[in-house]
């Protein structure tokens, strides 16, 4: 019903709604540049509660999904790797509901020295701590990505991870 | 006050609100005391005991209580931050104050020249307290539990030892989040 609408919007938009339709929420993030533009969309849509570190993101967002909701957070794969505890021995073992939207600094077309190694590493750790993973381009169709991810998170009460590829909002090098 | 004092002070004073317990002794001592529904114990993820308990007081309204140990509030201060950011955040944080990282062997806690009171109102929390025996912080506890809208930190002076500590939390964690988030549901 949404389709005319939303594909006149910018694909952070249209994730915001689409997210915001399938019942997540509410968000927290530690800000990125990357990520910036869906920050930006969802501070003009639920509100995004900024947290300093991202694994304290993780702590509050655990908290809001013990407590029923269905929380994101949004942080930089930096802060991904500033996570990883948090992620093993907290939202893993316990099963704790929570959407992760990482964007991923250290793939192309980013090339910055800094982040190439948790460009590599971020794949791995989702692979190897069984969090299902999901894709995020420019071209992505928003409404699907949403769909998949409120089943795995919502329906299913498990963690997810949305990555997402440097240029999906715009950004450049 | 030992630490098994304090955390039976608090047991006895919440019996109908959340309470979430730090890695280490303290959520073993509570588990052995009393385990309740209204308990979660916080097994691994050290430092984010106070993180967690602002995003369930955030979420349900309820006071909630927090437990936390001098060694994992220095290990990630930024929950301090996270809780005195919101001024309406029903978090009651008690820190058991012993110097010492007691479950891993008794080193020292680098805390000698830090005023965790002073760290505490510098980061937002409206009420500050310190207190030194367990009868005092089951009436601070009684007191700030009757109309609790912004965030509480309580100082535990722990300066007694304690009785061995008892034994480790089961494996099954995600029972355990599935019984402390039946409780939360209560107050949806």
């Amino acid at each position: 019903m949404s389709t005319l609408t939303t594909s006149a919007l910018s694909l952070p938009a249209q994730l915001r709604n689409e997210l915001r339709e399938q019942g997540f929420g509410p968000h927290f993030g530690t800000p990125c540049g990357v990520l910036a533009p869906l920050y930006e969309a969802m501070d003009g849509g639920d509100g995004v509660t900024t947290i300093p570190r991202e694994d304290n993101a993780v702590g509050v967002a655990a908290g809001a999904a013990l407590s029923g909701r269905s929380p994101i957070v949004l942080m930089q794969n930096s802060g991904f790797g500033q996570s990883v505890n948090a992620i093993a021995s907290l939202v893993v073992p316990y099963g704790i509901p929570i959407l992760f939207i990482v964007s991923m600094r250290g793939v192309a077309p980013d090339d910055t020295a800094e982040n190439e190694g948790m460009g590599t590493l971020t794949e791995p750790i989702c692979r190897l701590l069984g969090l299902p993973t999901v894709h995020l381009d420019s071209a992505a169709d928003a409404a699907a990505v949403a769909a998949s991810l409120a089943e795995q998170v919502i329906v299913r009460r498990e963690p997810a991870v949305l990555l997402v590829a440097p240029d999906a909002f715009g950004w450049r090098a | 006050m030992s630490k098994t004092a304090a955390i039976r002070a608090v047991i006895e004073a919440t019996p109908d609100v959340p309470v979430l317990y730090t890695t280490g002794y303290a959520c073993r001592i509570a588990h052995s005391i009393r385990d309740s529904d209204n308990h979660f114990y916080m097994t691994g993820s050290m430092g984010l005991i106070a993180s967690i308990g602002a995003g369930v007081a955030r979420e349900t309204g309820v006071a909630t209580v927090v437990v936390d140990g001098d060694g994992s509030i220095l290990m990630n201060p930024v929950g301090m931050i996270v809780a005195g950011a919101d001024p309406t955040l029903p978090l009651v944080h008690i820190v058991l104050d012993d110097r010492r990282y007691d479950s891993t062997g008794g080193q020292e806690v680098p805390s000698a020249r830090l005023d965790l009171p002073v760290l505490a109102r510098g980061s937002g929390y409206g009420s500050v307290h310190t207190v030194g025996s367990a009868a005092a912080l089951g009436d601070v506890l009684g007191k700030v539990l009757t109309d609790c809208r912004s965030p509480v930190f309580i100082r535990c002076v722990i300066d007694e030892p304690d009785e061995p500590v008892p034994g480790r939390i089961g494996r099954d964690l995600r029972s355990h989040a599935g019984r402390f988030g039946a409780y939360l549901r209560r107050f949806g």
